[in-house]
């Protein structure tokens, strides 16, 4: 199978109006944004584009949306979680009707199956795809079920199309294991790393980054992300320690501390949708006040 | 002069005799073995060393003699850590009277200590030596407990003796967290990686590491820690990915793996005490076979 390279990819929010309706004329704002901001690729919707708070059908629509919007100009990932493997496996076989380039896929929510019914749901998932298929690995978020080098290596072994992991546990010790041993067997096995920890994941070869702050300060995650590319990690440190800064200063409030980053740069996108609470005025303040507090991201991008 | 830890450390396992008494003779060679094979630094007795299945009686009885056959050749570290906090002060007091340059003390075990404890027990800790030392976060193996950033910053500026972190989480954002709030109040302060993944930390701001694999390779250790130096990126992966892969191999049941690896490297070292097994014949065998495969057996010393 062809290699799809995803590169520096973007994951945007998904923006509700008040009344909790997907607002889609701030998502095309958003996704132009995204586009002339520096994305390679954009991966939807991804957690903090809460995916788990759209229903299937929403999930479809906005995909439709999005590839329509994005018009071919950068590859769209297709995010397909599911906690049932025929729900996914129906997700999977929309994106690839739909125009995704690749679609990609965490462990199941809530069940904790064991390691044979685990590596059946990936591959149900990515037979059903028939396109570049990345797996997931967040084991924080999903109840501390992982991908194993194991598996990865028998869904090398199953798909063609199985084109690497997007590692979000950003445990050295996996993330090492995996790529050098599916490497040995498919060498055009890739590792992404799924959130802006780029300088450690680079030298250790990865080759892609899922970058939800993207959102706030899309010319210091680019900025990161060509230092990385070029290995220049001395000069991409100082880059690095904003970025984690800035992960920490939106951090305890997840998806709306996100977004309330992103209000911080005229970027409305509204509240997340229940369960997730809003991010209240005394929380939006403390979120401008971590973010103003790093000099680094002063010349980002405000407004769309 | 102040003591400045960098390149990588290495921590002797603790030898027995076939009765699981303490071997202090081939102790002595392993520290000297370390030494003469390029160890910037020793340290004993590490969990590695099986120090928490060690008397206290015997823990001073090795440190005395690591201290004596090191002779001020490379800083000496006595790891303190003990089930009870006065075994670990009073380990701490007899390293400093023993001759030792330093010492390294963990987070205290089991009781899942808050915040305000931790800073507490390293208050204490480094207020009753004079000596310099290190504290050791290992949240992955203690239940989540952990140093924080912010932690860090109250006990660096609460105690100038706090050299360093011997930081064993092996995770970006963790060890980012430790790095950037470190540095940045003191630019020497020692971040060294808990076994040899200079790859990912170094780039970091890392100084260093303790090893997993110096005992049975201390060529292809070095040859990392220079590489990763040197900004050689392409033959620090080579080199971290097969070190990577031995720690894949010791890392279970730890040290007992490392253990039956240094038979075959001509460097018997005993059994492990209970409740840690003793290598089987059978996994010594497996243990060599991967040594033969990585091109170990051929290109690292044998014997002492």
């Amino acid at each position: 199978m062809t290699t799809f390279k995803p590169g520096l990819v973007h994951t945007p929010v998904t923006p509700f109006l008040p009344d909790e309706r997907i607002d889609f004329d701030t998502f095309a704002k958003l996704i132009a944004f995204h586009l002339k901001n520096g994305a390679e690729s954009l991966a939807l919707p991804m957690h903090p584009g809460e995916s788990v708070s759209l229903n299937d059908d929403e999930r479809r629509e906005l995909l439709e949306f999005a590839l329509a919007r994005v018009g071919g100009c950068v590859p769209v990932i297709a995010h397909v979680s599911q906690s049932g493997t025929g729900v996914a496996a129906g997700l999977a076989r929309h994106a690839a009707r739909a125009g995704a380039a690749a679609v990609v896929a965490a462990t199941p929510y809530y069940w904790t199956p064991p390691a044979g019914m685990l590596l059946e749901h990936f591959t149900q998932i990515g037979r059903e795809a028939g396109i570049p298929f990345f797996v997931y690995n967040s084991p924080q978020e999903m109840g501390g079920v992982k991908v194993t080098t194991d598996l990865a290596l028998k869904l090398i072994g199953r798909l063609d199309n199985f084109a690497g992991v997007v590692d979000a546990s950003l445990d050295w010790q996996f993330m090492i294991e995996v790529l050098s041993s599916a490497q040995r067997v498919r060498p055009d096995f890739q590792l992404l790393t799924g959130s802006e920890y780029m300088i450690s994941a680079g030298a250790i070869g990865a080759a892609g980054m899922f970058s939800s702050l993207s959102g706030i300060a899309p010319g210091a995650v680019r900025r990161l992300w060509d230092l990385c590319g070029k290995e220049e990690y001395e000069a991409a440190r100082p880059l690095q320690e904003a970025l984690a800064a800035l992960r920490q200063a939106v951090k305890p409030w997840g998806v709306a501390g996100l977004k309330g980053g992103m209000r911080c740069l005229n970027r409305e996108c509204g509240q997340p949708r229940p369960p997730l609470d809003p991010l209240g005025a005394a929380e939006q303040e403390k979120v401008a006040a971590g973010i103003g507090a790093i000099a680094a991201l002063r010349g980002e991008p405000r407004g769309w | 002069m102040p003591l400045v830890l960098r390149g990588v450390m290495q921590a002797p396992v603790t030898p027995l005799k076939e009765d699981f008494s303490l071997d202090l003779p081939t102790l002595e060679k392993a520290a000297d073995f370390h030494v003469r094979t390029g160890a910037t630094g020793i340290t004993w007795p590490y969990h590695k060393s099986e120090s928490l299945n060690m008397t206290i009686a015997e823990r001073k009885a090795g440190a005395e003699a690591v201290i004596k056959v090191v002779a001020g050749r490379v800083p000496v570290a006595i790891h303190v850590s003990a089930l009870a906090v006065s075994d670990s002060l009073e380990l701490a007091r007899h390293a400093q009277k023993a001759g030792a340059d330093c010492v390294v003390a963990i987070t205290p075990y089991f009781w899942n200590p808050s915040p305000q404890a931790i800073y507490d027990f390293f208050v204490r800790l480094g207020t009753t030596i004079d000596l310099p030392f290190l504290a050791y976060n290992s949240p992955g193996y203690l239940s989540g407990v952990e140093i924080t950033g912010e932690l860090l910053a109250r006990l660096i500026d609460r105690l100038p003796n706090l050299i360093g972190v011997k930081e064993a989480s092996f995770n970006s954002e963790k060890f980012l967290e430790l790095s950037r709030v470190a540095l940045a109040m003191r630019p020497d302060f020692a971040m060294i990686a808990g076994v040899e993944y200079l790859l990912p930390s170094i780039p970091l701001g890392g100084k260093g590491s303790y090893s997993s694999a110096g005992a049975i390779c201390p060529n292809l250790v070095l040859r990392l820690y220079e590489s990763c130096a040197n900004r050689d990126w392409a033959m620090a992966r080579e080199c971290q990915y097969k070190i990577s892969r031995l720690w894949m191999i010791f890392r279970d049941q730890y040290p007992s793996s490392l253990k039956g690896g240094m038979v075959m490297m001509g460097r018997p070292v005993g059994p492990t005490r209970p409740p840690l097994p003793t290598a089987t014949r059978e996994r010594q065998d497996y243990i060599r076979g991967q040594l033969e495969e990585m091109g170990i057996l051929e290109t690292e010393p044998h014997g002492w």
